[in-house]
């Protein structure tokens, strides 16, 4: 019975496992390894490779465009987390509490996730924030807040909240359909003894959904982590040719030291740097998760 | 035992189904190199494969199709085309280092000579014989002279390494009728020129310039050239240091353009293409750009269009003159590991001379590489600009070389021509 185990296991296994070690294990550790190189091209031989030590982190930690990108994620990250949380949140409350047309609701609200980011980011930039036509013009201007109404949604002040507004757009509605699916698997019997106790809606959010919320608010953290360092489409929809600094993402930059920019051939490629950038954001996830693993500790309570 | 062997048979198979994969490139090139090496002699039978900068669907791409099948019609010589877009700045590389079979590949002059430089075959012989499109002259003798050497100063150890096709040269592209209606009859060569113009432009209810992120360092680069020289423009950009007090100018010539509302409200929210949508529409005069704009808008500008193109007005007495503009084009280039070089040629020649390079130029309203082509009437004043330029400025004059001295420009510009910083603010920005 057990080596009839072993081979079946051996047998269901091998064929993911090499894969996973080849097409994920080998690139993860080339990369660590470039990223303490200097490498020009990313497919540059091995032997073409200097050692640097930290030096490719140094670098980027004295260069303002790459501390820009690190400030810009981290305001995403809490800024714009804080905000979809809340907001996706309230729908998926509003949503379960046995509303009308629940799954209309639910699929408009979702239907940002379908569309392609490029299309949705054409969309902001040319219909929202156009300040002749957009938008936000046209009610401001209807509203008679002219002076408001003249905003430069795209200008180097605002752009930043303008694409992080459009980002968490569509962010929504996928964060609404975990915070359901959570509160779905709730026990009415827990809401209606609360309500023959007495208790009004807030009460039994408060004491009730959001105590059982816990294991769903901890996967949603990790999972707005997990995307939000991958922010990068949103970068260059609103900086499409060349890095500005309200919208360089650590993804966007890195991009451009691999890859080079695109309207000009001389900038400066540097894949040890990007390399560098891969490992800094893997620490980053790795820390937010265990961080909110200690805060937002298991829940305890069997459903 | 049976299952065990069955378990290790799959292990196996896996493995097989991984390396075959990883191997394919390597097997095919292989297989299509003894093909073609064994018919060499035979050069009509030879398939090149073309690694292309362009999507199949654009101008460019579309002539190219057709001249590839007209070019099989004569030689028999097959160009399978791979079409990668500007997506090639990502692929040919790993391609070329993992040994697929690539014969010919193109990109930008820089790109290909400076970034791709080591790839590359020396085609300095190949370029003085003569091909059936030259009139029995090199092929270097009927092509332009300006690229023809600009190619050879980038191209490795300064050889020939590379033939420019697609030129293109950067300079202020106008709407004629405009300038036209605002009474403009000859294009400003200064400053002061360039201010009264856009004061009848502006009088005439028309905006004279705008500009979006993409090509405010450009714009800069180019300003600054014209008030301290491309030496000491670049100089800055080497020191990373943007702090010659010409900055200062600089800030106070564009404040006054923002002031007196010579530039559109929108420039500093412009994401890009927004710019040369603003000119498309008609309701915006110049902007600094390429050759290539006619092209590029011709979908949102009216059929009729009236171009016109101009050098950026000369500034100040200490900086270069209207005779020193950016220009530059793509290239070809071949693979010094091709087994078809001679083959790889005759194609590059059939492209960038006779038919099919005015062809290249008509269908992506173009300049045209042959000396005897005629340019696309959009472009019948860039020509002049092109022909009287003697001082080449590298792309935005050198503003885009380092991603940081462009992101700075890009934030203070935005916020000098929106009023948020005056000329000293925007200079004192620049410095940090």
């Amino acid at each position: 019975m057990k080596t009839k185990n072993k081979s079946m296991i051996i047998f269901f296994l091998a064929p993911s496992l090499i894969l996973y070690l080849a097409i994920f294990l080998y690139p993860t550790v080339r990369t660590i390894v470039m990223s303490f190189f200097k490498v020009e091209g990313v497919t540059d031989s091995i032997s073409q490779w200097k050692f640097n030590g930290f030096g490719n982190f140094q670098t980027l930690f004295n260069t303002p465009l790459f501390m820009s990108s690190l400030h810009n994620i981290a305001m995403i990250w809490l800024v714009g987390g804080i905000g979809v949380m809340l907001v996706s949140l309230l729908f998926g409350v509003i949503l379960t509490s046995g509303v009308h047309g629940k799954s209309f609701f639910r699929s408009v609200i979702y239907l940002p996730n379908v569309i392609s980011a490029v299309a949705m980011g054409t969309m902001w930039i040319n219909y929202v924030y156009n300040p002749d036509f957009g938008l936000f013009s046209s009610v401001l201007k209807g509203i008679g807040l002219s002076g408001q109404a003249n905003t430069q949604w795209t200008g180097p002040e605002m752009v930043f909240w303008s694409m992080l507004i459009a980002y968490c757009f569509g962010m929504v509605g996928y964060h609404m359909l975990i915070w359901m699916s959570g509160i779905e698997r709730i026990p009415v019997d827990y809401y209606e003894a609360a309500t023959i106790e007495g208790a009004n809606v807030f009460q039994r959010f408060s004491r009730i959904t959001l105590p059982l919320l816990k294991g769903v608010c901890r996967t949603n953290i990790v999972l707005w982590t997990v995307s939000t360092m991958a922010f990068f489409v949103w970068s260059q929809l609103f900086s499409p040719v060349n890095l500005s600094a309200s919208t360089v993402t650590p993804m966007s930059y890195m991009y451009e030291l691999v890859f080079g920019a695109s309207n000009s051939a001389v900038t400066v490629r540097d894949s040890g740097a990007g390399a560098a950038i891969g490992v800094i954001l893997t620490l980053v996830v790795v820390a937010v998760f265990m961080i909110s693993q200690l805060i937002v500790k298991n829940d305890d309570v069997e459903l | 035992m049976k299952k065990k062997l069955c378990s290790l048979m799959a292990v196996l198979l896996t493995c097989a189904m991984i390396l075959g994969g990883c191997g394919g490139g390597a097997a095919e090139s292989k297989a299509a190199a003894s093909g073609g090496e064994s018919k060499s002699d035979a050069k009509s039978d030879v398939t090149l494969t073309y690694y292309s900068m362009w999507n199949e669907t654009e101008p460019q791409g579309q002539t190219i199709s057709e001249a590839v099948a007209a070019f099989k019609e004569k030689t028999g010589i097959t160009v399978d085309v791979n079409w990668q877009g500007r997506d090639i700045r990502k692929t040919l590389q790993p391609a070329l280092d993992g040994g697929q079979q690539i014969d010919i590949f193109d990109e930008d002059v820089e790109r290909v000579n400076k970034t791709w430089g080591k790839y590359l075959l020396d085609v300095e012989d190949l370029a003085k014989k003569s091909y059936d499109t030259t009139n029995g002259k090199p092929l270097t003798d009927v092509i332009n002279k300006q690229l023809v050497e600009l190619a050879r100063s980038l191209g490795p150890d300064g050889k020939l390494s590379t033939i420019p096709y697609q030129p293109s040269s950067f300079m202020v592209m106008y709407n004629k009728d405009i300038f036209k209606a605002a009474g403009i009859t000859a294009a400003p060569k200064t400053w002061e020129e360039w201010l009264a113009d856009c004061a009848k432009i502006k009088a005439a209810g028309k905006t004279p310039i705008t500009v979006d992120d993409a090509y405010m360092a450009s714009l800069f680069g180019y300003h600054m050239g014209r008030l301290i020289g491309k030496d000491k423009t670049l100089a800055m950009v080497n020191n990373k240091k943007i702090d010659d007090p010409a900055v200062l100018t600089f800030g106070q010539q564009w404040q006054e353009m923002y002031q007196k509302g010579y530039i559109s409200k929108n420039a500093a929210g412009n994401i890009y293409p927004a710019g040369q949508q603003e000119v498309a529409s008609g309701n915006v005069a110049m902007y600094l750009n390429g050759t290539w704009l006619p092209n590029e808008i011709k979908n949102s500008a009216p059929a009729d269009f009236n171009w016109g193109s101009f050098a950026y007005p000369a500034i100040g007495k200490d900086g270069d003159g209207t005779n020193a503009n950016q220009y530059g084009a793509q290239c070809f280039g071949i693979n010094k590991n091709t087994k078809h070089a001679e083959e790889a040629f005759k194609f590059i020649v059939f492209m960038t001379t006779g038919e099919w390079d005015t062809k290249l130029a008509e269908n992506s309203i173009g300049v045209p590489m042959a000396n005897d082509a005629t340019w696309p009437k959009q472009l019948t004043e860039a020509k002049e600009v092109f022909s009287a330029t003697t001082i080449r400025y590298p792309w935005a004059v050198g503003m885009e070389d380092v991603a940081d001295i462009n992101a700075k420009i890009k934030t203070n510009f935005a916020l000098l021509v929106s009023g948020k910083l005056d000329a000293k603010g925007f200079a004192d920005a620049m410095k940090k």
